[in-house]
């Protein structure tokens, strides 16, 4: 397994650059389309490791198509420029009768399924990429639907499934979906997320995926039991952490991570390479 | 009134309510579906106090005598809520029995101008740079610039004209820069619902 760290901010340029000198991640994520205005070249060479893109603000459920066909030719420049490993997105609501969520919006995985697969083909076909869609961290007891609905989704779209382990803890914690429920999902895919999460001010506490805290000991019992079922050649797990950026602690949860999986195979035979 | 017959199975059944603090008072508080509003009305407040704390000065520490009537003015003028949020809660202000206060200190007109196009930086996705956001109350305007280099995030500045531009038509006009240069003015344009 590589592990990565996202790359969101400039300010977190030094420290994800240390993290790849002291070998503590294999690879970078780049929240894309928060570099758009940044020359891609100077993307491709800003960090010496391999990138995977994770697109954040599409909205290709609900953009026109000469957005997301305008959207896509930038994306696509980063793409080619970073030889990216994966090209990851988000099936999203981001607005309600056109006016904007702040805290986004589950589709839902039963009544809008046609409409969410026909429009995964038209933003595959616009990109001219495989993009890998990730799961929502679900409050609500629609999440019991999202297991089967992204392995539809797989099957009839050639779409692949960026699964995020702690979003689908969330989902387990406020709606109960087995982690049962996700093993063919998670056999099939390759590329990953985990974050640490925290619980609602109010009661009844609903996990939510913050991006602030420490991996849950609940995540690490997931990924443990299903270690054999995420871990494969060519194989990405990206920590996300957003807030609450404290080197030491992003260290500390990156070194369990290595001992879970084990030191990257890819990683060993780049090392006997420049060797 | 609190309803318990309201649909929240899923997420979609809560739409409606998730910008609504009116609506979120129908739910029962001891349900998921109380919680999951209540997280995302949180969120509203939070982008506009974190990013404006002046704002509580006028509000008092928790900034519901702004914030709920201001959800609601909202709701019924269907406002959008994308970057011009920011800008929007200063139009409520001004018309509110908030105003005096409000217009007795720049202060509070800078945070908003700044946070809208701070904002506009992170969120637009067009081909544009940068942008520039002005108001009638000053000849003051603010630009907000995308991020440029990896190394840096996004950049917001005040600009103090030594010979102003034009007032804008209506309290607050903007313009977009196609490049990291501010060698234009196209012209204000106006903030849409
Ligand atoms: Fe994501
Ligand atoms: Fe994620």
């Amino acid at each position: 397994m590589r592990l990565g760290f996202n790359f969101t901010l400039g300010s977190t340029y030094d420290m994800v650059k240390r993290l790849i000198a002291e070998g503590h991640i294999d690879y970078c994520e780049y929240l894309v389309d928060n570099f758009f205005c940044v020359d891609p070249d100077e993307l491709a060479k800003a960090f010496d490791c391999p990138i995977g893109l994770h697109v954040m603000y599409s909205r290709f459920l609900e953009a026109d198509r000469p957005t997301l066909v305008d959207f896509a030719a930038r994306l696509r420049d980063c793409i080619d420029a970073t030889n990216a490993i994966y090209v990851s997105d988000h099936i999203l609501r981001f607005t309600h009768e056109g006016r904007a969520f702040f805290h986004l919006g589950e589709v839902d995985y039963s009544g809008e399924y046609e409409f969410v697969r026909d429009k995964v083909l038209e933003w595959q076909e616009i990109v001219g990429h495989r993009i890998h869609f990730e799961n929502y961290p679900s409050i609500m007891d629609g999440g019991l639907d999202a297991p089967a609905f992204f392995e539809r989704l797989t099957k009839e779209t050639g779409a692949g499934v960026l699964f995020d382990a702690s979003n689908a803890v969330c989902a387990n914690l406020n709606c109960g979906t087995p982690f049962e429920a996700w093993r063919n999902v998670i056999a099939a895919a390759h590329h990953f997320h985990v974050a640490g999460y925290r619980n609602s001010i109010v009661e009844p506490f609903i996990a939510l995926d913050t991006h602030a805290n420490s991996l849950s000991p609940e995540t690490l019992a997931f990924l443990r039991d299903f270690r054999s079922v995420f871990d494969k050649p060519g194989a990405t797990m990206t920590y996300e952490r957003d807030q609450e950026i404290e080197f030491e602690d992003i260290v500390a949860d990156l070194k369990l991570l290595r001992n879970l999986f084990g030191e990257s195979q890819e990683r060993r035979h780049d090392l006997v390479v420049s060797a | 009134m609190i309803l318990s017959s309201l649909p929240s199975r899923i997420d979609r059944d809560l739409y409606p309510a998730l910008m609504s603090p009116e609506m979120c008072a129908k739910y029962p508080a001891d349900q998921k579906a109380f919680v999951r509003i209540d997280t995302s009305l949180r969120v509203y407040w939070h982008t506009l106090f974190d990013i404006c704390p002046e704002l509580l000065e006028i509000s008092g520490p928790d900034g519901l005598s702004i914030f709920r009537p201001f959800m609601a003015w909202a709701e019924e003028r269907k406002l959008a809520f994308d970057w011009f949020y920011y800008l929007w809660v200063y139009a409520w202000l001004r018309q509110s029995p908030f105003k005096e206060q409000l217009l007795a200190d720049q202060k509070y007109l800078r945070s908003i101008m700044g946070a809208s196009a701070a904002r506009w930086a992170i969120l637009d996705r067009g081909r544009a740079r940068g942008i520039a956001i002005g108001c009638a109350d000053t000849t003051d305007f603010v630009i907000g610039w995308k991020c440029r280099s990896v190394r840096f995030g996004r950049q917001v500045e005040l600009i103090e004209p030594e010979e102003p531009l034009p007032p804008p038509p209506e309290v607050f006009g903007y313009f977009t820069l196609p490049s990291f240069e501010l060698d234009i003015f196209p012209g204000w344009q106006g903030v849409t619902r």
